[in-house]
């Protein structure tokens, strides 16, 4: 970033320069992202305060917001466990349900204060908790209880997204894009390789958990594995972050036209792919039709995965660095 | 005054002299070394297993509260060599590929033997959760009649474990012993490890909770399935071994899997999937050693372990260190200053770690850190996570002061996905 950057200051003296991938980013992309997320939780909880009934629609609008800046782990997202309380998924070892169902038992009276919410498990709050509440059989019919654990919920993921938008409004935004001195990026390469990193990692993320998992193997495979099935969304969320990826895709490869153009062909694979589905919660797995039409959408995230390790990464100067998926 | 001179010019000398009789380190001479100390590091988690094999024959020949006392003690010591190897798991595909026979976790330990009520049966995820092997002889698994009447190593490696696809069925290694020795951990965030009786393990009349024999040939299985796997990767280190001459063979691409192994410990491993999922979680037994209630130890020692490979040096069980040339002294070549940010963070990563293993052996044990509220242990614990995440930081930028970020061999994912260098 920062060798182009000073490339055009020497051959351009006294031209207005232009913003850097990253700050275009910074605006167009990330803040964005932020506000709309901070304006559905605002929405949601508004709801919840009127009734625990008819959450279904801010429920989902709340979801889509969220995948516009899932891939966005780092930073605000990450103090306090922002992101793991907003979705804690997956859930390999049923916490969310084991989780609500304690509180539950217990009538625990942790749902009256937000303070004392805001520490309780992560599984017990954010969206698949909510999810748990307004789909599953278990959980979904009312008492006065659970309506009080949805509102809590929801004040809660709207409280969150708030916090997150006031760090990025306030200082993440310019720490980013003013690397050196205070900030914990030390050059602008530091800075293009998080966002980088954000863009490599959500692409691994939706191929090899939010796809690998209800994909499972040939002889297994594990539909009940898929992201938000009970609400029917497990497609929509793949469809949706690969919008939102391929926008930071777009981004980061502006000054390198041939790679922008080949990243852009992948997406719109993909993208085809997945809108051809038909199979919102994934399902069609089981059948050895679906589970190709499965595989082939997976197959076409790790192209752009290959495009973006391969070309994008070395034209930016920056490697894929570690990442919350490193490891089992 | 002609004194001063001199004095100083001896300063001067002492000073620059080192700088010039140093010679410049090279790949190979770290790499040499690497390999040496996962052998040494290897080498004596096979000799305390072979204690604890002892001390499990003890056990099972006369079953007493001190022989069973005992082979927990073994258990303890085997773990503090084998959590330092982990720094080897990421970037050696051998070892990754091989490590889940011995450290496979978490576990739903319900596949092996009895547990409480609260446990629940089969999951969503795990139909076999609570299959429990110890009490049947013969059961159906995937459509298979399974003859489990002899438990022996080949039953668990090759049809039990990972049974049905499914990773949380642990059936070998540390943690299935761990079980088998301690029992489950029913205090909750209270005080108190896992409390199996002596007399699980006790023939005849005074056998508690059935199948005494079962149960111990089921471990006697597990701890000899540990040391011949041990053995075996002691043996890919030695010389000659496949994991040296793969990680020497390519000098760039084993200083990548070096560095590769110490960030993906630290930060997706240890710092995410081990410490703060649990305490996000305020799960008691979301612990790395949730019988035993062991796992400040693994936290420190797999902390220990990235700090050996940058340092270049190994505290061996017997007292013996394995030191030599370093990444340290390859990165000091390149940004001394960047070496001494790594080292101090490091260090400060060892003090949070340490806090935890202080205050757990005084009394505050990690599953008690992790219950909601108790704002002490989330400090303690979430100083162990920030520190891993800082010094991963700082891993990442070596890897760049040692030009290997674009190193061309597998493109620039090396360190994302460790196993498509060596494929």
């Amino acid at each position: 970033m920062m060798r182009v950057f000073a490339l055009c200051l020497m051959v351009l003296p006294g031209v207005t320069l232009a913003q850097t991938p990253v700050q275009r980013a910074v605006d167009v992309h990330i803040l964005p992202g932020f506000q709309a997320l901070a304006q559905q939780t605002g929405a949601l909880k508004a709801a919840s305060a009127v009734g625990c009934t008819d959450l279904e629609a801010p429920y989902h609008q709340t979801f889509d917001a969220w995948m516009g800046v899932s891939h966005l782990r780092f930073g605000p997202t990450e103090v306090e466990d922002r992101a793991f309380a907003m979705a804690f998924w997956p859930d390999t070892k049923g916490f969310t349900p084991k989780s609500l169902s304690a509180l539950i038992a217990d009538q625990d009276p942790v749902v009256r204060d937000p303070a004392l919410f805001a520490e309780v498990s992560v599984a017990a709050r954010g969206l698949f908790a909510l999810e748990f509440l307004l789909y599953d059989d278990r959980f979904a019919s009312g008492d006065t209880y659970r309506c009080g654990l949805i509102r809590a919920i929801a004040a809660d993921m709207d409280r969150i997204a708030d916090d997150i938008l006031a760090d990025w409004t306030l200082s993440y935004g310019s720490e980013l894009t003013t690397p050196g001195g205070d900030s914990r990026y030390r050059t602008g390469d530091e800075a293009a390789q998080e966002l980088f990193k954000a863009l490599s990692t959500g692409l691994q993320f939706t191929s090899d958990t939010r796809l690998g998992r209800p994909l499972g193997t040939f002889d297994k495979p594990r539909p009940n594995r898929a992201e938000a099935r009970r609400s029917a969304r497990s497609l929509r969320n793949v469809l949706l972050s690969l919008a939102s990826l391929r926008d930071l895709a777009a981004l980061l490869s502006e000054g390198h036209p041939g790679t922008a153009a080949e990243l852009d062909a992948a997406f719109d694979r993909s993208i085809a792919l997945a809108e051809r589905l038909e199979d919102p919660d994934f399902a069609g797995v089981t059948t050895p039709q679906g589970r190709f039409r499965v595989e082939a959408l997976k197959n076409s995230i790790d192209e752009i995965r290959a495009i973006t390790a391969t070309r994008l990464g070395p034209q930016l100067g920056v490697a894929a660095g570690f990442n919350s998926l490193d490891g089992d | 005054m002609k004194s001063a001179l001199l004095s100083t010019a001896i300063a001067a000398f002492a000073l620059t002299a080192p700088a010039l009789a140093t010679a410049e380190v090279s790949k190979a001479d770290v790499l040499a070394n690497y390999s040496d100390i996962a052998a040494a590091n290897y080498g004596d988690s096979v000799t305390t297993a072979k204690a604890l094999q002892v001390a499990v024959e003890a056990l099972i020949a006369t079953p007493s509260v001190e022989t069973l006392q005992s082979a927990k003690a073994a258990w303890l010591m085997s773990r503090v060599p084998y959590q330092q190897t982990e720094v080897f798991r990421f970037g050696n595909a051998i070892v990754d590929d091989w490590e889940g026979k011995v450290n496979a976790w978490p576990l739903d330990e319900g596949l092996i033997d009895y547990v409480d009520a609260s446990y629940g049966g089969p999951t969503d995820d795990n139909e076999f959760a609570a299959l429990n092997v110890v009490a049947n002889p013969s059961f159906t698994l995937s459509g298979n009649e399974i003859d489990a009447s002899q438990i022996t190593p080949e039953l668990l490696s090759d049809t039990l474990h990972e049974a049905d696809g499914v990773e949380a069925n642990v059936a070998t290694g540390y943690h299935a012993i761990e079980f088998l020795l301690w029992g489950q951990d029913l205090n909750g965030h209270g005080t108190g490890a896992g409390n199996r009786p002596w007399t699980d393990y006790a023939q005849g009349e005074a056998c508690t909770h059935g199948n005494c024999d079962r149960r111990a040939a089921y471990l006697k299985a597990a701890t000899d399935l540990l040391v011949s796997d041990l053995e075996w990767m002691a043996a890919q280190w030695a010389e000659g071994g496949d994991a040296r001459s793969t990680v020497t063979a390519n000098e760039d691409a084993g200083i990548v899997a070096m560095l590769t192994g110490m960030g993906s410990l630290s930060y997706g491993e240890t710092a995410g999937e081990r410490m703060r999922l649990g305490l996000m979680l305020n799960d008691p037994e979301e612990e790395h050693s949730c019988f035993a209630d062991n796992t400040h130890n693994d936290h420190y020692y797999d902390g220990l372990g990235v700090q050996n490979v940058y340092l270049g040096q190994y505290m061996g069980a017997d007292g013996t260190l394995v030191a030599g040339p370093s990444l340290s002294d390859l990165v000091g070549q390149a940004d001394p200053v960047l070496d001494v940010e790594m080292r101090e963070k490091l260090s400060r990563t060892m003090l949070a770690l340490g806090r935890i293993k202080t205050a757990a052996e005084a009394g505050f044990a990690y599953d008690q850190m992790l219950e909601r509220g108790n704002l002490g242990g989330e400090a303690l614990v979430m100083g162990g996570v920030a520190g891993l995440i800082d010094q991963t930081k700082s891993i990442e930028r070596a890897v760049v002061a040692l030009g290997l970020d674009q190193v061309d061999f597998e493109g620039s994912d090396s360190l994302d996905n460790p196993d498509a260098v060596f494929q």
